[in-house]
């Protein structure tokens, strides 16, 4: 039996046989089968409620009148256009500006040694277990303070949260994209050093198109960060400037009793839809490609 | 930080990004550009750095919605707020005590469930199957489908009558058609349920790639040696995934315990006593009864009692190692 396994681990590596049908091998297969009803049946249940007429949505489960126009009525039952485009805004302007950002600290990290490098790598790290929760009051009571004193609008506004969700983004962006830089060559920006380039202009024009793979993860990473937030949003805007995430919730609460649940089900999936496609986008460079050989040793 | 946004970053740091030691010696001889810091700097300060030392200083405060305007004279109560949201007989009846147990119950049971899960996935997904890119695939989705989104989702599905859970149950006759999931002591498994549905992924996914680094060869010495399959996942897998499944493990306690989006958007504002989890509770004080004070109180406890995993994890991480 054991022997088996090993062998056709190996022999599949090899692309070859392996192909005999044994207990063993319809026993994984049907394992799968379970793994993918376990996680495909409530996403099958999420469209089949979207596509029913709000009359028997949330208490059939397959749809006696199908109603693709739910698609299109969601529209107007919520402002899920206005949401969509504030959440499109925002998560957009922090993942770019925060990959930017993080792309010059995490330059000098990479190429530099310094006294508090390591200090400051610790408390990268550090801030990644501190509960937001702890963070939101403060930063509110802060841009509140900010706004009565200075009388510049921090609340409700887009830069509100996008600086906020741009700061948690950085630590996380620094520290991989220092990672990735430190595994680039390094003579091509002494020869642009070399030939009058500034330390600006050499990260700028040398090291921003070699690390460009790096930085498309760490925008994924903060758009998704600023997609899936509701407690900050919550907060932080304003009616206008709403994101999905809290719309979505918003409807619920005072739709309590009787949500439109086909609708709901269908702004959801729209919702989800972003978030799923760029994932898939990057799971390539997070699971298959760091993981095959190159980055291995 | 946010949700569980720091369990990706872990994926992508166990799943093969090393940390690399820098260069030495050239570049060090030059001056650092610090200019090149400085944005990154100044926002993590602003957002981060201050606010939590503010956070500390708020707890000791009566800062509410009446002194906010004049929030520098704010009558500073010292440990008040602790003591009265951590006695049982206090003016709070022990809530802030109740919520923490509420969410290490709720974190440790749902951190359970998602390991054998997490970790039999995995071993499935890593040997030969039909259609495995597919599949491996399809197995991300609950956990990128964002948190609002399952919250809305698991809502429907656990309703009272209508919902999917109780038609089951009644089907089955196991329960009654009435079995209420979202208000009385069944909120807790129906937040488990959801929360266990939508986080194994990411327990399937670090063992994956830990799986991935396993060489061949340890498993053809184990055969040869006359191991079982079952001997060899204890001798040769299980020690050799052991260290990246701690990490898993103690993110994910972590993780469950900040949760603050599922139990929001499944119960709201006035959750079910057995939901009450420390950032539902947070919220309300902060947000929703303006007791400035108290919630960032209740926020520090949140930091203090998951600090022991934070510290774990930071030993395991090893960044002091990496130089």
């Amino acid at each position: 039996m054991a022997t088996r396994t090993a062998s056709v681990s190996v022999s599949w590596r090899r692309g070859a046989a392996g192909r005999r049908l044994s207990a063993w091998t319809v026993a994984r297969h049907g394992l799968a089968l379970l793994f993918a009803a376990f996680v495909l049946l409530p996403i099958v249940y999420m469209v089949l409620i979207a596509l029913q007429p709000t009359s028997t949505a949330g208490t059939e489960v397959v749809p006696k009148i199908w109603h693709p126009e739910t698609f299109r009525e969601m529209w107007d039952t919520v402002s899920l256009g206005i949401y969509l485009r504030n959440s499109l805004i925002i998560a957009t302007l922090a993942g770019v500006l925060s990959s930017v950002l993080a792309l010059g600290a995490a330059y000098v990290v990479a190429r530099f040694r310094f006294r508090f490098r390591n200090v400051f790598r610790i408390s990268l790290l550090a801030t990644h277990t501190v509960p937001g929760l702890l963070l939101l009051l403060p930063l509110f009571v802060m841009y509140a303070i900010v706004q009565q004193t200075v009388g510049v609008v921090i609340i409700g506004t887009y830069w509100g949260v996008v600086f906020t969700y741009m700061a948690f983004a950085l630590p996380f962006s620094i520290w991989l994209l220092s990672v990735y830089i430190t595994g680039l060559p390094v003579e091509l920006e002494e020869q642009a050093l070399v030939d009058g380039a500034t330390r600006l202009e050499v990260v700028r024009w040398v090291t921003l198109p070699l690390a460009l793979p790096g930085m498309v993860v760490t925008f994924v990473f903060a758009f998704l960060l600023s997609w899936n937030d509701v407690l900050f949003a919550s907060v932080l805007t304003s009616p206008t400037t709403r994101t999905l995430g809290v719309g979505l919730r918003n409807y619920l609460s005072e739709n309590y009793a009787l949500p439109e649940w086909n609708q709901l089900m269908a702004a959801s999936i729209v919702s989800a839809i972003p978030a799923v496609i760029l994932f898939l986008i990057v799971q390539r460079y997070i699971v298959t490609g760091l993981a095959s050989g190159s980055l291995k040793g | 930080m946010i949700g569980n946004r720091s369990e990706t970053e872990a994926t992508a740091a166990v799943v093969g990004l090393r940390v690399a030691a820098p260069r030495r010696g050239r570049g060090a001889a030059l001056r650092a550009p610090f200019g090149l810091m400085v944005p990154s700097l100044a926002l993590l300060t602003v957002v981060v750095f201050i606010p939590m030392a503010f956070a500390l200083y708020i707890s000791l405060t009566g800062l509410n919605q009446y002194t906010i305007g004049d929030w520098l004279h704010a009558p500073f109560v010292g440990v008040r707020h602790y003591v009265d949201g951590l006695a049982p007989n206090g003016p709070l009846t022990g809530s802030l005590l109740n919520s923490v147990k509420a969410s290490l119950l709720f974190s440790l049971l749902t951190t359970a469930a998602i390991t054998p899960i997490g970790v039999g996935a995995a071993l499935l997904f890593n040997g030969p199957l039909r259609g495995r890119a597919l599949l491996r695939a399809i197995m991300l989705l609950p956990y990128i489908i964002p948190t609002f989104v399952n919250a809305i989702l698991w809502r429907l599905v656990f309703m009272n009558g209508s919902g999917v859970a109780d038609q089951i149950l009644a089907a089955l006759h196991l329960g009654s058609r009435e079995t209420f999931w979202l208000i009385g002591p069944n909120a807790l498994w129906a937040l488990v349920i959801a929360d266990v549905w939508a986080a194994w992924p990411f327990v399937y996914l670090m063992a994956l790639a830990a799986l991935q680094t396993i060489p061949d060869e340890l498993y053809d010495a184990a055969t040869i040696d006359g191991a079982g399959r079952t001997r060899a996942f204890w001798n040769v897998t299980l020690p050799l995934i052991r260290p990246t499944l701690g990490l898993a493990l103690v993110l994910s306690t972590i993780n469950h315990f900040n949760n603050f989006t599922l139990p929001f958007v499944m119960f709201g504002t006035s959750p079910p006593e057995q939901v009450n989890v420390l950032p539902l509770n947070i919220y309300v004080n902060s947000f929703i009864t303006f007791n400035f004070g108290l919630g960032a109180a209740m926020s520090v406890v949140a930091l203090v009692v998951m600090l022991t995993p934070a510290v774990v994890y930071l030993r395991a991480a090893r960044v002091g190692d990496t130089d």
